[in-house]
């Protein structure tokens, strides 16, 4: 069978071996170069003045530190001297709530005062039920935070909502969330609503309606619009077009951001607890404060714990509710 | 000459591939043919290795490609270009960027990284659209390039690599008739004169007839035909495609992408 040819504009011989390149194929190799050089230039441009932004911070930061940067780095261990307790095995006392033999009736050694009693010989130790608490609060803002953040993404997404003035107040509004460090907005419901848990989990859910708001309408943007246009042609509306062509593409990525976001409450919490929020960052302030280097040690021990278990447990949850697949695309399948 | 031999892959329960024994000689045009599920495309992932098979080896002249490593399975790779059918490209790169990404595997990383191509090959890159008649797009980004243009794109890169065999998975699958046309034109083109060996899943029985040389079916992963194109009874495309295909059941008319009718003579185009 003859093969077809049409196709063929130059000789092979001429096109592809690059013996004698016509004159088009010149032109466009020419200004191919010309277009690479142009974005040459501008990626130099760029690195330059990030360079100088570098430096100038540099200066900038040194400048306005006290001066004494190099004179204390000396003294840096002196404070870990400090942290050394009295024996290893003051720090699992402190952990498990276990009696000290150096017990000389101060706050030092109190270990076993702060256990929390769930039977009349089971107990659970402070510093885990103190865990708990802040664990508590890093889950129940995440779940707040993921619920509102959700849906004011949808309003968000420019793919979704046509309605331009609708989009500028979710954006805004999740601009305003966001704003304010956790630690700010925990202050001032702190002062308002009084110490405890409750204020601790209204500021860390503010700020993650905000934060996971964003990361989810950016998610919800490059999104694939093919099955919401199917959905559209077969006359559904806006909700069951976003329920059933948009979120079975973007709930897993949502789910990753909000793992990610409960490893990062967990710390906020924390830092929250120590301002008077409640759980364990109140006592790790509470013990450094007081010198009490086998209790900071025992909460610094159960802090790194923690926040590899919670690595670990969301790692573990991902794979489960996303599915294997979607970590084996490099071999096929 | 490529030999595959009792080549098998399984997912998890499903075999996909099973016990498929093929030798394909330098420069034919063989083109795949079957119910979708039936393993063509396993069949050619395996052969650049996109996919390892269960079982059995893969051999190209002489050599075990199945078994390869490293630099030499991605030089085997490169030796055999491969094409997708939704083309692979990466669309917010330019047109002849994606093009010179098919030269990768011939030169350094540090100078690829860099974006630093010889003279010789940007010519090479441009000449190579040229020849698929879309050298006017070089500057634009792929992505917004029509898919056939993309398509013809995929092949130019495919070129850059000088393999010595071209996969096309379903290349035409996605493609009006005239796009589709002109894609597996410039595919016969290539085996005629570089005399490259191309290996075509294909979905239409009459594109496969009129382009391929020798046809190879497979029905539930094994290989129920493998014969010269002429060879293709009605009986023939009964076992390939199933026994409720009927002799008249798989109209080739209907799947047809082809602008002529199957029965017109020999078109004056040909040369």
């Amino acid at each position: 069978m003859a093969l077809p040819r049409i196709l063929v504009l130059l000789p092979m011989s001429a096109s592809t071996h690059g013996t004698v390149p016509s004159p088009a194929v010149l032109s466009v190799e020419r200004h191919w170069q010309a277009l690479v050089a142009r974005r040459r230039l501008y990626t130099a441009g760029g690195l330059l003045l990030l360079l100088l932004a570098l430096a100038g911070s540099l200066w900038f930061a040194n400048a306005t530190n006290a001066g004494k940067f190099f004179d204390r780095l000396p003294y840096f261990f002196d404070f870990i001297g400090q942290l050394v307790p009295r024996d290893g095995w003051e720090v699992w006392r402190a952990l498990f709530d276990l009696p000290s033999p150096h017990d000389d009736g101060s706050l030092k050694y109190n270990y076993p005062e702060g256990r929390v009693y769930l039977t009349e010989t089971l107990y659970l130790p402070e510093y885990f039920y103190k865990m708990l608490e802040t664990i508590n609060i890093a889950l129940v803002a995440t779940l707040i935070g993921f619920g509102i953040g959700f849906v004011l993404s949808f309003l968000a997404a420019s793919n979704l909502t046509t309605r331009r003035w609708l989009r500028f107040f979710a954006r805004r509004f999740m601009e305003l969330l966001r704003a304010f460090p956790e630690i700010v907005i925990a202050g001032f419901f702190l002062a308002v609503l009084s110490l405890g848990a409750v204020p601790a989990i209204i500021a860390v859910a503010i700020h993650t309606i905000g934060a996971l708001g964003k990361m989810f309408f950016e998610v919800v943007e490059n999104a694939d619009m093919r099955p919401e246009e199917g959905l559209r042609a077969a006359g559904a509306n806006w909700v069951e077009r976003v329920w059933f062509a948009i979120v079975p593409q973007v709930l897993p990525n949502f789910l990753s951001y909000g793992l990610l976001r409960l490893e990062i409450n967990v710390r906020a919490s924390t830092i929250i607890g120590a301002v008077g929020g409640g759980g364990i960052g109140e006592a790790l302030r509470l013990s450094i404060s007081r010198g009490h280097e086998a209790k900071t040690l025992a909460i610094i021990l159960l802090l790194f714990t923690t926040i590899v278990a919670v690595d670990q447990f969301s790692a573990w949850l991902r794979r489960r509710l996303v599915g294997r697949q979607a970590f084996e695309f490099a071999r096929g399948g | 000459m490529l030999e595959i031999r009792s080549v098998t892959r399984r997912f998890g329960e499903t075999v996909a591939v099973d016990g498929v024994d093929i030798q394909i000689a330098e420069g034919e045009m063989v083109g795949v043919i079957g119910r979708s599920g039936a393993g063509k495309s396993t069949l050619l992932r395996m052969i650049n290795r996109l996919i390892d098979p269960s079982e059995g080896a893969i051999l190209f002249k002489g050599r075990e490609v199945s078994s390869l490593k490293g630099a030499a399975l991605r030089r085997w790779q490169r030796d055999c270009a491969m094409i997708f059918q939704q083309f692979n490209l990466v669309p917010r790169l330019d047109v002849l960027t994606n093009v010179l990404l098919g030269r990768l595997n011939h030169r350094s990383t540090a100078l690829n990284l860099l974006n630093l191509y010889s003279r010789e090959e940007r010519i090479q890159a441009v000449a190579a659209l040229e020849r698929l008649d879309i050298a006017h797009t070089a500057l634009q980004q792929a992505g917004t390039l029509s898919g056939g243009q993309q398509q013809r794109v995929a092949i130019a890169r495919a070129l850059m690599q000088e393999p010595k065999v071209i996969l096309a998975d379903e290349p035409i699958a996605s493609l009006d008739p005239l796009n589709a046309k002109v894609v597996m034109d410039s595919l016969a083109d290539i085996n005629a004169r570089e005399g490259i060996t191309v290996i075509t899943n294909l979905h239409t029985l009459d594109t496969a007839r009129r382009y391929c040389t020798r046809i190879i079916g497979m029905a539930r992963g094994k290989v129920v035909f493998d014969g010269a194109a002429q060879a293709l009874t009605a009986e023939a495309v009964r076992r390939i495609y199933g026994a409720e295909a009927g002799a008249d059941a798989v109209p080739e008319a209907i799947t047809s992408t082809s602008i002529e009718t199957p029965a017109a003579p020999e078109p004056a185009f040909a040369g």
